[in-house]
């Protein structure tokens, strides 16, 4: 019986080791997969050229581009709208938004890209845009925004209100001198997630953004943005080497991205949960 | 005492103020003006899904009067020969020999969602309980960016590492074996490892991350004394995650699963890279090509812009339309679902 | 028979704590009270914690608030400035006036009598940033035409807590330990000039040593200030306060209320109190 017993912890162990390595094989196998295809275009050209010559200059400073549009509209609105449902809202009303920004998050990304088209770009002749495919990207991280937002600051300790209430101080000051600086952390966290998403989504954008040989420009209407995603996936289907090449660089690039905003989002997490402990003393 | 009481009960004035005036005075000028500014952001979410939603069903108003049951009962869809004379149908004009039936998509949709789902709750669950139970604290830091890692990964390069290095090592080594079994639908020409089989699992890998980082989060907040009840009682630690753990985080579990299908369900552009694309057919084998809905979309759009009657993009917005409806009555179902599931909770008095 | 009664007299006379509050005592009727409460009622939703309380608060006096869990002390204490407005689902029904005017008056902003009315919490709570932020926050948010630097020195004097850390202004309050950080809470409260101060339980989370600079701390203030404080322990409340004021759970109606049962100087309580469960209470025969 004993024995038994011990046999099914090491089973139970060992297929649990097995399925830890079924999750860390994936990332490993892609992360070599895609450094192996890319290493003929990893070069200098591949950052000094756009896409008219070897390079993918143009569809990187097109990312940051959206990565930095996206950062202003959802994160401003998210972050407004998270403030409001932990802080303001109350009863219903509270209750329906919330749902309601739930069921946005589960809004498949091509339905998204879709709309996005058939109104922004078409109806309200925008053109295949900045504006367009910034507004598609940000529907679809701002619900991640919000809750991470609102998340945030419910963890922020009520002996907090109470103390700076106590004290007389008016909502608007407790909110801005306290609540949102305690909370910063983990709200920017979850910002730097959302732009993770938002560097590697390519359905929204597929027929928002359009793209272009040329390195994006500052405008909103009627100029099309080259990105990462969309060399990664056009260069693919393009015969010869060195379009595969040049799919797995941009590719690659965008995994360096990844890992640069998920290294700086564990700082930042890190700092947050410290926050947090040092307030329940 | 009490008739001291009541003595004392004077007529003094009792200005009871009303929850509403009580709120109205907690706040100052800039405290309103700020709360209506917040209120207008808050809104925002609510009003773009409204959009979505009205303009979905606006747009796929013509293919679904056009259609009528004829897109849930259809295998073919094609958006027919736009250089033949125009057909008309229920006041609606569509080039001729255009067909929009929604039900190989459908199916393809919920097989490779559903094995997908199938494949990837238990490694996600089995992997972030050895994660928090038996890896030390500075590992399980490291080990996690495996998970955000994966979970950031553009699902274009999902699609790219699919198609070239793994679709073809399945194939080569996984496929083979289980062809030679010989079980019906589990046979079949496994070719460079496009299709179903590849596409599902390479769907589990992207929803492994959503799945098993909520686990994660979830196992690490069962309480210790739980734990140390059940060690206590001589429980090994694989009997512990059995009757404490896993009651302790089934909820959570299940809304967790629900996360990952729904992210399955609406997965564009991996699949469309993998699925190798079959139309107008169900997959006749776990190896076959086949096609989801959201691929479909993808992948028509372009060429359904080229159709004069513009039905063709009203059908893919049908097609979008029964996506969201699948999407959004999972999600209703998975709140049922950890709702009954919550209803008998309080799971720790019974493990110890 | 009658010996044994004595004995019971001595002995519940032994238990009863020593009254050695610092100053001279306080006449038995009180002119000019700060706060006057009639009638006060208040529900949690359809709970009622409190009924009838009717009690006046004397000015520059410190008042304790006694009496066993759940008797309602720290929602009366809360309801002095309104902070259980912050609660959704409270209902107060009665009247309390602070200075002359009722404070449940919809004409009146919570946020300015709260700015009148300081507070000390049972756990010290200050905020996420610097000792010197943390006084000078709520004196800048309200406006306050003052040298900040000679306010926060003034506070920290004030709450004893200056010569500890001059230094380190500039360090996280949280770097402080807790009887620190909670003088630092009372500095913080005094740094807006209120008139009234009310601690709930300010020394429950903190050790003997750091318990006695607090009371000190209480009595020193006395001076200036108008100071209502919740405490469970009685030797507490005998030490430092001027009055007391004895709540008790009531279940006579059939359901479970805090009423108060009797207030009086604290020498009166504490040597002869009126009420059976008074004398009860504080000679430790139940709560």
């Amino acid at each position: 019986m004993r024995t038994r017993r011990a046999v099914t912890d090491r089973l139970f162990w060992g297929f649990c080791f097995l399925a830890f390595a079924l999750i860390a094989a994936p990332s490993v196998s892609m992360l070599i997969s895609v450094a192996h295809q890319a290493a003929p275009a990893v070069g200098w050209s591949l950052f000094s050229q756009t896409t008219k010559g070897i390079g993918i200059q143009n569809a990187i400073l097109g990312t940051l581009l959206l990565l930095l549009g996206v950062l202003i509209v959802a994160g401003t609105i998210g972050v407004a709208a998270g403030v409001y449902l932990a802080e303001f809202a109350s009863g219903r009303s509270e209750k329906v938004l919330r749902f309601f920004s739930e069921v946005l998050a589960g809004m498949p990304s091509i339905v998204i890209g879709y709309i996005g088209y058939i109104t922004l770009v078409v109806q309200f002749h925008w053109g295949y845009s900045l504006l367009a495919a910034v507004i598609a990207l940000s529907v679809l991280v701002m619900p991640y925004i919000v809750k991470t937002t609102e998340v945030a600051l419910r963890q922020v300790p009520s002996v907090l209100r109470e103390g700076a209430a106590g004290l007389g101080m008016p909502r608007y000051s407790t909110l801005g001198r306290i609540l949102v600086p305690t909370a910063l952390p983990a709200i920017t966290s979850g910002l730097i997630v959302a732009l993770a998403i938002s560097t590697g989504e390519l359905a929204p954008l597929l027929f928002t953004a359009g793209f272009s040989d040329h390195n994006p420009r500052l405008q909103l209407f009627h100029q099309q943005v080259p990105y990462l995603t969309n060399v990664i996936f056009t260069d693919l289907a393009l015969p010869g080497k060195r379009p595969h090449a040049t799919s797995a660089a941009a590719a690659l690039v965008s995994l360096v991205i990844l890992i640069v905003l998920i290294v700086a989002g564990r700082i930042v997490a890190g700092r947050a949960r410290r926050n947090t402990a040092r307030m329940s003393l | 005492m009490a008739s001291v009481l009541e003595e004392r009960r004077e007529p003094a004035v009792a200005p009871s103020l009303s929850a509403r005036s009580r709120r109205r005075s907690e706040l100052t000028g800039p405290d309103r003006a700020l709360g209506a500014a917040l209120t207008v952001a808050g809104l925002i979410p609510t009003l773009a899904l409204a959009f979505l939603a009205y303009q979905m069903v606006k747009e796929a108003y013509p293919a679904i009067i056009f259609n009528g049951w004829h897109f849930f009962t259809s295998k073919t869809f094609t958006i027919g020969n736009l250089y033949a004379p125009i057909q008309h149908k229920r006041g609606y004009a569509a080039p001729h020999g255009a067909s929009y039936g929604v039900l190989p998509l459908l199916v393809g949709t919920l097989l490779s969602s559903v094995f997908a789902l199938i494949l990837a709750v238990p490694v996600s669950v089995a992997g972030a309980i050895l994660l928090v139970e038996k890896l030390p604290q500075r590992i399980q830091g490291t080990l996690g960016i495996f998970l955000e890692l994966l979970a950031g990964i553009p699902s274009v390069v999902f699609g790219l590492w699919g198609v070239y290095t793994f679709g073809p090592l399945l194939s080569r080594t996984v496929y083979k074996w289980v062809d030679s079994l010989g079980i019906p639908w589990l046979s079949g020409h496994t070719g460079a490892g496009e299709g179903l089989a590849t596409a599902s699992v390479v769907l589990a890998v992207m929803i492994i991350p959503i799945i098993a980082s909520i686990t994660r989060e979830l196992v690490r907040s069962v309480p210790t004394v739980a734990k140390e009840g059940a060690v206590a009682l001589g429980l090994t630690p694989s009997e512990t995650v059995r009757y404490v753990t896993i009651p302790y985080v089934r909820t959570g579990i299940i809304a967790a699963a629900v996360l990952g299908w729904a992210r399955a369900l609406g997965e564009t552009i991996a699949v469309l890279i993998i699925s190798g694309n079959a139309l107008n057919i169900y997959p006749h084998s776990i190896f076959a090509p086949f096609s989801t809905m959201a691929a479909t979309i993808a992948a028509f759009l372009d060429s359904a812009l080229t159709d004069p009657t513009g039905m063709a993009v009203h059908a893919l917005a049908q097609v979008g339309l029964v996506l969201l409806a699948v999407t959004i009555l999972t999600n209703f179902g998975g709140r049922l679902l950890t709702r009954r599931f919550a209803d008998q909770a309080l799971p720790v008095g019974r493990g110890v | 028979m009658s010996e044994q009664t004595t004995s019971a007299v001595t002995e519940s006379q032994a238990r009863r704590p020593e009254v050695t509050t610092v100053g001279p005592p306080v006449p038995a009727e009180m002119e000019n009270p700060v706060f006057v409460v009639e009638n006060l009622d208040f529900y949690y939703g359809s709970h009622q914690a409190l009924r009838g309380v009717n009690m006046k608060i004397g000015r520059n006096e410190i008042t304790a608030l006694i009496g066993p869990s759940g008797c309602g002390k720290t929602t009366f204490l809360r309801c002095l400035n309104r902070l259980n407005d912050l609660i959704a689902g409270t209902r107060v029904r009665g009247r309390i006036d602070f200075a002359g005017k009722p404070i449940y008056d919809p004409s009146l902003a919570a946020i300015e009598l709260r700015r009148r009315i300081g507070m000390v919490f049972q756990k010290p709570n200050p905020f996420p940033k610097s000792i010197y932020d943390n006084i000078a926050i709520a004196p800048k948010v309200n406006g306050m035409k003052v040298n900040m630097d000679d306010l926060v020195e003034e506070c920290l004097t004030r709450a004893a807590l200056w010569d500890e850390v001059k230094g380190k202004l500039k360090a996280s309050a949280f770097s402080l330990s807790g009887g620190q950080q909670q003088r630092l809470c009372i500095a913080r409260a005094i740094a807006v000039k209120p008139e009234v101060i009310l601690m709930d339980e300010p020394a429950s989370a903190l050790d003997p040593l750091a318990t006695i600079r607090i009371e000190d701390l209480m009595s020193e203030l006395k001076k200036d200030y108008t100071i209502v404080v919740v405490t469970h322990n009685m030797q507490q409340a005998a030490r430092v306060s001027d009055r007391t004021a004895f709540f008790n759970v009531d279940d006579s109606q059939g359901v479970r209320t805090g009423v108060l049962v009797e207030m009086g100087t604290t020498h009166q309580i504490f040597t002869s109190p009126t009420d059976q469960r008074t004398d009860d209470y504080i000679t430790g025969r139940f709560g």
